[in-house]
């Protein structure tokens, strides 16, 4: 009987991986967006809830005039990248293109790497110390060298047989409710987009990777992608997962994936 | 639907039972009972946390029981154990369903 279930559910996950379709998914995804927002442009979502409420975005506008709090620490990042030596790996030599190729698929360690995972590893390489990967350094030099990509489109590809299933993987993460609340990402950032949790709104998960890492009100400070993911995590009441793990480095494969063809902005300041 | 209403009928003795029991029980200097709970709720933590399907709080529901316990807070200690326990059980529940999750559009 085990071994006819373990089977079973062997050949349903096969199923699901080989039915991967980046394409479909994201199609099905923009037209969920569409219906609950029918007067938003593609183009906009980079901006996230700022394109839904006008007071918001009135505030937000007002902020980007002025020196946005983040300008500093993205330039030091820059300062940062060059002082440690980080133009001198090869996955980070160019930053406009390290930023576009983040997250993809290592066909050689079956593992999805991260813009984070490549800094980190090349910082350790070149100063032999260690980086957090949520805050501080490695968010001000994400920022710079997302920064210099602001303007490209997001283009993750998911080709191979493990890229999709690094894909799948992700997206039931996204979709699987968890925590002592019973909710998943979706719950909030697709289904419920634009309505309000308590004083927020509800950003939408389509244009959330165009503007990271960023600076956050509630942080007073630059995050990277995972920090958010761990901080929804925990109001979720679910554990929060380390940044960088695999779950979370696979659902950033996803998440980043559903925003194909979306422009990075340099605008990165949310509440 | 003869079979159903025994089934029920059947459940709903035992439960009230198990309840009256468990009022008789003197829970308060049973050490057993503590550790059945922590053991389970450790194990379901375990588990849940191998699948990245934990929960935010069960951990320090854990710590806590065992510090009530050594504290001689036995009824407090078993109570947050078994509450701690529940959630690992829930959280089980979720991994299930997690394996069929999409999108509902």
């Amino acid at each position: 009987m085990k071994k006819i279930i373990t089977t079973m559910v062997c050949l349903s996950f096969l199923v699901r991986v080989t039915l991967a379709d980046v394409k479909f998914d994201q199609k099905a995804f923009i037209n969920h967006f569409k219906t609950i927002f029918p007067s938003v442009e593609l183009a906009d979502y980079t901006d996230g809830v700022y394109m839904i409420d006008q007071d918001s975005r009135e505030q937000f506008e007002e902020i980007l005039d002025g020196i946005p709090p983040y300008e500093e620490a993205v330039e030091d990042g820059g300062k940062e990248y060059f002082k440690f030596g980080l133009n001198k790996c090869i996955a980070l030599k160019d930053p406009v293109a390290a930023r576009i190729q983040h997250p993809y698929f290592n066909e050689v360690t079956q593992q999805v790497v991260t813009l984070e995972t490549a800094i980190k590893n090349c910082y350790q390489i070149q100063t032999g110390n260690n980086l957090s990967y949520n805050k501080g350094r490695i968010a001000r030099i994400s920022a710079w060298i997302s920064d210099q990509a602001a303007g490209q489109k997001i283009n993750v590809k998911v080709e191979s047989f493990g890229a999709k299933a690094a894909y799948e993987k992700g997206k039931i993460f996204f979709y699987a409710k968890r925590g002592q609340f019973n909710m998943s990402c979706a719950d909030c950032h697709v289904y419920n987009a634009g309505r309000k949790a308590r004083a927020d709104i509800l950003s939408p998960a389509l244009g959330h990777t165009t503007h990271i890492p960023m600076y956050r009100v509630k942080w007073t400070g630059m995050g990277t992608l995972h920090r958010r993911y761990s901080s929804c995590l925990k109001n979720m009441r679910a554990d929060p997962l380390k940044a960088q793990t695999e779950a979370l480095r696979n659902m950033e494969f996803f998440h980043q994936a559903m925003s194909n063809g979306l422009k990075i902005t340099a605008d990165r300041y949310r509440k | 639907m003869k079979r159903v209403l025994l089934i029920a009928l059947v459940l709903f003795t035992l439960t009230a039972l198990a309840g009256y029991m468990g009022s008789l029980y003197n829970w308060n200097n049973n050490s057993n009972s503590f550790k059945y709970a922590i053991v389970a709720a450790e194990i379901g933590y375990k588990e849940n946390l191998a699948v990245d399907m934990a929960w935010r709080d069960t951990g320090k529901m854990i710590k806590e029981a065992k510090k009530l316990y050594k504290s001689g807070k036995n009824v407090a200690a078993i109570i947050l154990a078994n509450k701690a326990h529940q959630q690992t059980v829930n959280a089980t529940l979720q991994t299930i369903l997690a394996k069929t999750a999409g999108p509902r559009f």
